[in-house]
């Protein structure tokens, strides 16, 4: 190996494969064909090396960042090392060899450089349908096997050729192969890219010298994460909640337990405490999934992007001070044949309760009780030519209050950040019309000096008889508040049955629901908690809450201790300074200030 | 005809005045002025008469003034716009409010949200009235509430809005209720800027086409109100000329339609850089040209191909992180001047940019309490840079604070000599640049090695050889007046209009569609296209037409343009939309399906209409190597190679056409120096433009 190479070098090569992957991103949620990814971006892309670190991954979904790795070493036990060829192209996504979850199909492209194998261009995305038991999603499925197509490690291409069984397995095996085959062909436009360009950078620079500077730009990466662990003190920070039921056993919740163990630069995510695992596909594949969470909550925390002037190259250097534990089959580490496909509202909750535990000493830099759940929603149904059609949207929600500013409202919070399908698109193309799409105002978000975040809802009406299975959760334990601000609002589905006129309240997780012509599925968020005392709210904000509607006089008044005047102006409201400043003078004696 | 070309930035007013009235000589003068950022307008004026002056013609006699103008971009960034109300669909009040859901930073937990935290509308002006477009045919599910319009508009007339806008579900498709609820709201608020989003652009998405037409309402009266301020002043200096703006699709429109539709202004500034290069390319005989602008905290950089400017898609176009569906030319910004600052991060890597030192305090070299290396600095520390000639010596520059900002701040900590030091930051820098022209070029499809690096912008030639190294261009070419190529594009560019149809017709593998919608689209956009230059008085043989398809295939999101036939579109025909698109497939993603069907998304007519073309006096022939009395003295110098060369200073005034300089060398004119490394040769070109190569 070659010595340290020159900081200028490194800065030139480490923008070279920055731009890789994000040029790699680009294809592949370009060139794709379901909403999924093209409009949701939900996928990662990147390159890595013999070992398997990450050498760069493109900037969309985090949750998919950090995965890739996992695959890499499950395929390794079908493919060795040794066994990779120019011009073979595998496909995989089995839970338990490292996969994410089985939706998120990998594919795996070797790089050669003067004939041996240097590393490997590898992207994942989140399929419409593999064929499950259900329609687009799963919730209550007995085991892995009802999750659908399960690929381990199979070769799409050959040294080249093209293995066409199996690709006709593939399109027979999904309902809705026109979506599945054009994204696959994506995948491969962007691996292929990968490797072109990771060929190129080698033949510019040299390969020394670009693997030479790979391991230095993870370290660097590495340097600037546990230069921050170090800042904070010593100790173990432990925080806990629950979640609803898993999706079978009503009633029944699954508690979650955080330990943070902080030790110099280093720092231990332990979920010992958290619930066995269930019966149902609310299960967490351990490599692929429960351990990239942790890795995204430290680089959150404390490299936060808005924060830091410098950009940090995404490697696996920001893995490293993370260890990772949860005991064998327990949720977030399921023993096979297990289902674990139905994983996001879990992993969300680690990070949000990662957040908690780390709130006291990090009050600069956490959020009071972000939603931190998802709504996935598979609405779907049969055309009359018998093609299915099956669309997958993802309902954002709100984060909590944070140090410096309000909680985002109608946001894609911690693991997730893709994009909404624009309603006029989807209206164009399925037999499905919103009816409502706005900012919810029924509940008032978490109070504190920065509120939480306001949620969404959005109201799904069926044009033609269909199917619909929804992954969600926390409809019970709401978003907590933090120093002296209040919790947010848990979320809550209902169903109107147009025909007989019935309003039905769903719990957060159901699959398979047959649904008939004109019923709406509503969705309602949950909504930020609150950070800070609300008596210490700016006013003028609080005005400006009322008058934009996200809250109401009477709650101003309540919890903030504000009080409006009306006033004819085209707006209605006013501050009423002087009875502001004698109801907050009480409150804060009541309240034992 | 006596045209003048203003182009505003930050510090500098550009100008460039072009007589061409016959019998006389035909001239060209140049000058600039100190922008006045509170009101462009007074920069304007006061250049526009000095050079008259300069030029010695009376300020009455200008035919026309050109203008490219960053007011309505600055309205944006400051959020300085107009007060805006919004009639939208009940149930979707905060299409707004929303976006696309997905926030700006992944790895943050304290991001800013900027449609939320500076929203163009406020959602207590948001209000939604009972309404019901359907798709996919458009037909009417709940007819419009007029009452509910009435009321909303009232309201609005007595919260005092300036603007208001109607921005319904599913209007591409039928526009009917938006036209009636704008009238109800013209009628009730008759002196506000009123639009609705199917006007703005009528275009499916309706996050973005709701956004871009709150934009054009917030940019919308203070825009006019600057437009028709700054024709005012105009009259009351004497000039009566004919005024013309620069648009972002690189055309030039009147001041009715920019007051109409300033949104197609937020580009106003960069185009000119793109249009001037591309007319430089012209006078030298190239047509595919990388541009590079590059002022003192950003460069701008855009590709044409072929002679024509590329277009962004409009899925990419934004101001401010708001999508703006108007057509842009493709032009990407980045971080990255002479002013950029060279530093040491915590982590020790070696960082240079984006952020800058800017004019006050600007680089160490200015001696204005700037004590952080910057470009500029590193230029002057390898002696590429002579102080005394800094914007010809209007600018006190001291050498020694370059060296002394640079040895502390980088070599010391980095255990580099100074040079080295210096040589870094512009590689790193330089390496920045290459990286976002390749993201605009490289990964677009385009291969550099077929084109000619183009850099501007007082700082463009300095770097232009070591891009066009580390990108692999063909070779570079430093135009003749590098500091003000933006106003000369002003001069040079046609009138332009743009009109958008979407529909939503899929082309199947056998050339079938149904053509009748989109025969009568087009028939309809050529009508829309022909009143406004019937209003233009522009003589109908004189009028082009281009037609565009954004098509995509079938289930994807992403649209391309591709090329449509004359005439009417039909099963004969319609292979030239699909042949292309599949041409533009492969370009662009490296893949394309000749067996899928396509869907045709949106029909875009853009209609032009040439205008007079700025035209230099050629320069006399020299034909002279390495000419002895253009050479000011000569220097040390470093170039890349980290070595010190004996290296002469041309004057640029001195040059004449077909003079060839061999590097090493530098060329020095006011307000550019031009770079000529080693192993590299310079030919003068005819009217002054200078084509750098490998020797």
């Amino acid at each position: 190996m070659i010595k340290e190479i020159d900081p200028i070098s490194l800065q030139v090569i480490g923008g070279a494969l920055h731009s890789i992957a994000e040029q790699m991103g680009n294809v592949l949620y370009r060139m794709s064909y379901s909403s999924i990814i093209r409009e949701s971006q939900d996928l990662g892309a990147g390159l890595f090396d013999r070992d398997y670190n990450t050498l760069c991954e493109s900037d969309s979904t985090p949750m998919h960042i950090g995965s890739l790795p996992g695959y890499l070493r499950g395929i390794e036990k079908s493919i060795p090392l040794s066994a990779w060829r120019p011009g073979d192209c595998v496909i995989h996504n089995h839970p338990y060899y490292g996969a994410s979850h089985s939706p998120d199909i990998a594919i795996v492209m070797p790089v050669f450089f003067e004939a041996e194998l240097v590393g490997f261009s590898a992207n994942t995305a989140h399929h419409v349908d593999i064929g499950a038991a259900t329609p687009g999603l799963v919730i209550d499925i007995p085991d892995v096997f009802a999750e659908g197509m399960l690929l381990n490690g199979l070769k799409l291409y050959d040294e080249g050729v093209r293995n066409e069984p199996l690709w006709r397995y593939i399109r027979d095996n999904t309902r809705v192969p026109g979506l599945v085959m054009g994204d696959l062909e994506a995948q491969l436009a962007s691996a292929e890219l990968g490797v072109q360009r990771f060929q190129e950078l080698m033949r510019t620079y040299g390969k020394n010298q670009v693997i030479q500077a790979t391991r230095q730009l993870m370290d660097y990466t590495e340097r600037m994460l546990r230069r921050e662990i170090a800042k904070i003190p010593d100790g173990d920070y432990a925080a806990e909640g629950f979640l609803d039921d898993d999706g079978s056993n009503r009633g029944v919740t699954l508690p979650i337990r955080v330990t943070v163990r902080v030790r110099g630069e280093d720092v231990e995510v332990d979920l010992t405490g958290s619930s066995p695992q269930v019966p149902t596909a609310f299960n967490v594949p351990f490599d692929g999934s429960t351990k990239v969470a942790c890795y995204f909550a430290f680089r959150a925390l404390l490299l936060d992007t808005y924060t830091h002037a410098e950009y940090i190259p995404q490697n696996e250097g920001s893995f490293r001070p993370v260890k990772v534990t949860a005991p064998l089959g327990c949720i977030f580490n399921p023993i096979a044949p297990a289902a674990a496909e139905a994983r996001f509202s879990q992993i969300q909750r680690i990070v949000d309760l990662i957040i908690k535990a780390m709130a006291p000493v990090l009050p600069d830099k956490c959020t009071a009780g972000n939603a931190a759940v998802l709504s996935f929603a598979s609405y779907s149904g049969v055309r009359p030519n018998g093609d299915y059609w099956v669309f997958l949207e993802v309902n954002e929600a709100a984060m909590g209050g944070r140090p410096m500013s309000d909680g985002p409202d109608t946001i894609e919070e911690l693991m997730r950040n893709t994009r909404n399908n624009p309603l006029e698109d989807l209206g164009m193309h399925l037999p499905l019309i919103c009816d409502r799409y706005e900012v919810r105002d029924d509940v008032p978000p978490g109070a504190g000096k920065f509120r939480g975040g306001a949620g969404v809802v959005k109201s799904q009406r069926y044009l033609t008889p269909g199917f619909m299975t929804h992954e969600s959760d926390r409809h019970e334990d709401a978003p907590w508040g933090v120093f002296g601000g209040k919790p947010g609002h848990g979320g809550k589905v209902e169903l109107r049955k147009t025909a007989i006129g019935e309003v039905h309240s769903q719990p957060a997780k159901f699959s398979g629901l047959r649904t008939d012509v004109a019923d709406v599925i509503t969705y309602y968020s949950p909504v930020g908690g609150g950070y800070g005392d609300p008596l210490e709210r700016d006013p003028e904000k609080v005005l400006d809450d009322v008058l934009d509607g996200f809250i109401t006089v009477d709650h101003a008044r309540d919890d903030y201790g504000v009080v409006l005047a009306e006033v004819d102006d085209g707006y209605g409201w006013r501050l009423n300074p002087e009875a502001t400043r004698k109801l907050r003078a009480e409150m804060a004696q009541r309240g034992g200030r | 005809m006596i045209r003048v070309g203003v182009d505003v930035g930050g510090t500098f007013t550009d100008l460039v005045l072009e007589n061409s009235v016959p019998g006389r000589e035909q001239q060209v003068v140049v000058t600039k002025v100190s922008s006045t950022p509170h009101d462009q307008s007074e920069a304007v004026v006061r250049g526009i008469l000095k050079v008259c002056a300069l030029a010695g013609v009376e300020p009455g006699e200008v035919d026309a003034v050109y203008h490219g103008t960053t007011v309505a971009t600055n309205m944006v960034i400051e959020r300085r716009g107009a007060r805006v109300g919004m009639i939208t669909t009940l149930g979707f009040r905060d299409i707004l409010h929303m976006a696309r859901h997905k926030r700006p930073h992944n790895f943050s937990l304290q991001f800013d949200v900027p449609w939320q935290s500076k929203p163009l509308v406020r959602r207590r002006d948001r209000l939604a009235v009972t309404e019901r477009v359907m798709p996919p045919t458009g037909e009417i599910a709940v007819p419009l509430a007029e009452d509910e319009v009435r009321q909303a508009a009232e309201l609005f007339a007595k919260r005092g809005m300036d603007a208001v806008i109607v921005a319904f579900l599913f209007s591409f498709l039928n526009n009917v209720h938006e036209s009636r609820a704008k009238e109800i709201v013209q009628e009730v608020l008759p002196d506000a800027f009123v639009c609705c989003s199917s006007e703005v652009v009528n275009t499916i998405r309706e996050y973005e086409r709701f956004s871009s037409t709150a934009m054009n309402a917030y940019i919308g009266p203070h825009t006019s109100a600057y437009l028709r301020n700054l024709e005012a002043r105009l009259r009351n200096a004497g000039i009566p000329a004919l005024v013309r703006i620069m648009q972002s699709n690189g055309g030039i429109s009147t001041i009715e339609k920019s007051s109409d539709l300033p949104i197609g202004l937020l580009l106003s500034g960069p185009a000119g850089g793109v249009i001037g290069g591309r007319w430089t390319g012209d006078n030298c005989g190239k047509s595919n040209i990388i541009t590079i602008d590059i002022g003192g905290t950003s460069a701008d950089i855009s590709v044409i191909q072929d002679g024509r400017l590329r277009i962004k898609n409009p899925r990419d176009t934004e101001v401010a992180s708001l999508p703006v569906l108007v057509p842009m030319i493709d032009i990407d910004a980045i971080g990255a001047g002479g002013g950029s600052i060279a530093y040491i991060d915590p982590g020790g890597a070696f960082r240079v940019g984006p952020r800058s030192a800017g004019a006050v305090p600007g680089p160490a070299c200015y001696g204005k309490g700037g004590e952080e290396a910057t470009v500029t600095d590193a230029q002057i520390v390898l002696g590429r840079l002579d102080p005394e000639q800094f914007l010809g010596g209007d600018i006190e520059i001291d050498a020694a604070l370059s060296y002394k900002a640079i040895e502390k701040r980088i070599a010391e900590p980095l255990g580099l000599s100074v040079e080295n030091a210096a040589l870094g930051i512009l590689k790193i820098i330089n390496n920045n640049m290459a990286l976002a022209i390749n993201a605009n070029s490289v990964a677009k499809g385009i291969d550099p090695r077929n084109f000619t690096l183009m850099g501007f912008g007082g700082a463009g030639p300095l770097h232009s050889v070591s891009l066009a190294e580390a990108i692999h261009a063909k070779d570079v070419v430093s135009p003749v007046q590098p500091g003000i190529t933006a106003a000369t594009g002003l001069l040079v560019t046609d009138l332009q209009y743009e009109y958008t149809h979407s529909l939503l017709a899929v082309i199947d593998q056998q050339g079938n569609a149904d053509f009748t919608p989109i025969n009568d689209a087009l028939a309809a956009l050529t009508e829309q296209a022909n009143r406004q230059l019937d209003a233009d008085g522009v003589a109908e043989g004189s009028r082009r037409f281009q037609r565009v398809a954004e098509c995509r295939y079938v289930g994807q999101g992403f649209e391309l343009r591709a090329a449509m036939p004359d005439g009417a579109i039909s099963k004969k025909n319609v292979a030239t939309i699909t042949d292309s698109f599949f041409e533009e497939h492969k370009k662009v993603y490296g893949h394309a399906f000749r067996n899928q069907p396509c869907e045709l998304i949106t029909l875009r007519l853009v209609a032009t209409v040439e205008v007079d073309t700025l035209k230099l006096p050629e320069l006399a022939q020299g034909g002279r190597t390495n000419p002895t009395d253009a050479i000011l003295y000569s220097r040390k110098t470093i170039f890349d190679d980290g070595r010190s060369h004996d290296t002469p200073r041309y004057l640029r005034g001195k040059l004449l056409a077909d003079d060839r300089i061999t590097g090493p060398a530098i060329v020095i004119q006011h307000n550019s120096t031009t770079l000529v490394p080693p192993h590299y040769a310079a030919q003068v070109m005819r009217y002054g433009d200078i084509l750098i190569g490998l020797r």
